[in-house]
């Protein structure tokens, strides 16, 4: 059991079990480290806003970055139109950013490493997003599955492969961070089993190449978040201002 | 006072630091990954769409393979389209 690379994945409940008619709402291990992580966040918050100084604290210099970072992103990717949705993509970031992170500790469950909650979050940007859209714009939001300059005989056939890449958004969305997750801590886990069979003998070489993905994972964990955030900025943009 | 003239050397040398920086990382490794992670999954994710789109369609009309067959095409299509335009994003990027 220790050395199936895929046992870091299941989900157990813990507690009672709770039913809601036919939804199951008892609180598993998954919920506990989402619950870790946005407390997390939370705190690596209010003590990074807790005493503004002028000249910051570490943590608070930490704060302001984050902060920054986010902005920027929104402002250079989907303009100051964009600007009202910051709350909403710097909670989103941080929140796959520290189920990443939380993810990374040893003994800890990865919360994204489950295609539903990456797929979750997807569909709630989808959504949204389509629904900024056809507020923005009514029924001329359709016009993005129409572009410019196509001859009518073809219009049906690229209106159906519009919709097509439209509809692909929330899959490549979940799929791209699901599959990092769940791949990189598979590798990892395997390594650390090679580990533990070749012994004391020849356990140094992948103990190595464990380090050295720990790292990498890290790498990931970071630029996944950072992905998942840019790519919602980028369909708002969409939304927002409608041209290709 | 003395405290204030320390800070104000310090933001200089941090304002430099930042010019230096800005120039070097325009095109960092990291960015470059994130943009192969995501135009990889881009070309998968509308070709598995296509396909389940033509299946669902396949069992509501009962028209078995044909359906999902038109619509793989179109999803491979739809794929092709989608990594077309993120390259041609990162090339007007890099143009600016």
């Amino acid at each position: 059991m220790a050395l199936n690379p895929m046992h870091q994945f299941e989900v157990y409940r813990l507690g009672p079990e709770i039913n809601l008619g036919p939804a199951n709402l008892s609180f598993t291990n998954a919920s506990l480290f989402m619950a870790i992580s946005a407390a997390t966040i939370l705190f690596f918050l209010f003590f990074g806003t807790k005493k503004k100084s002028l000249v910051p604290s570490k943590i608070q210099l930490v704060t302001e970055m984050t902060y920054s970072f986010i902005a920027k992103m929104i402002n250079d990717t989907a303009g100051s139109a964009a600007r009202p949705f910051f709350p909403f993509i710097f909670t989103l970031f941080m929140f796959v950013l520290f189920c990443n992170m939380v993810g990374m500790l040893p003994y800890s469950f990865t919360v994204t490493s489950h295609i539903i909650v990456t797929f979750a979050l997807a569909a709630i940007v989808f959504i949204g997003v389509t629904i900024i859209g056809f507020i923005k714009h009514g029924i001329k939001y359709l016009e993005l599955f129409v572009p410019k300059g196509v001859p009518f005989v073809l219009l049906p056939l690229i209106v159906v492969i519009e919709i097509i890449s439209y509809l692909s958004r929330p899959v490549s969305l979940s799929v791209r961070l699901f599959a990092n997750m769940m791949a990189g801590h598979t590798m990892l886990k395997v390594f650390g089993g090679f580990v533990i069979s070749l012994g004391l003998l020849g356990g140094w070489l992948p103990l190595s190449f464990s380090v050295a993905l720990t790292g990498l994972e890290i790498l990931v964990a970071f630029l996944q978040a950072y992905v998942f955030a840019i790519l919602t900025c980028i369909y708002l943009n969409d939304a927002l201002n409608l041209h290709h | 006072m003395k405290n204030l003239n320390e800070i104000s050397t310090r933001l200089e040398i941090a304002k430099k630091n930042i010019k230096k920086n800005q120039i070097k990382d325009k095109d960092t490794n990291a960015a470059s990954l994130g943009k192969a992670l995501k135009i990889s999954t881009e070309l998968v994710a509308s070709v598995v769409v296509g396909s389940t789109i033509g299946f669902l369609l396949d069992n509501w009309f009962d028209t078995k393979p044909m359906l999902t067959i038109c619509f793989f095409f179109m999803g491979v299509a739809a794929g092709i389209l989608n990594v077309f335009r993120s390259a041609k994003k990162m090339h007007n990027k890099l143009n600016k």
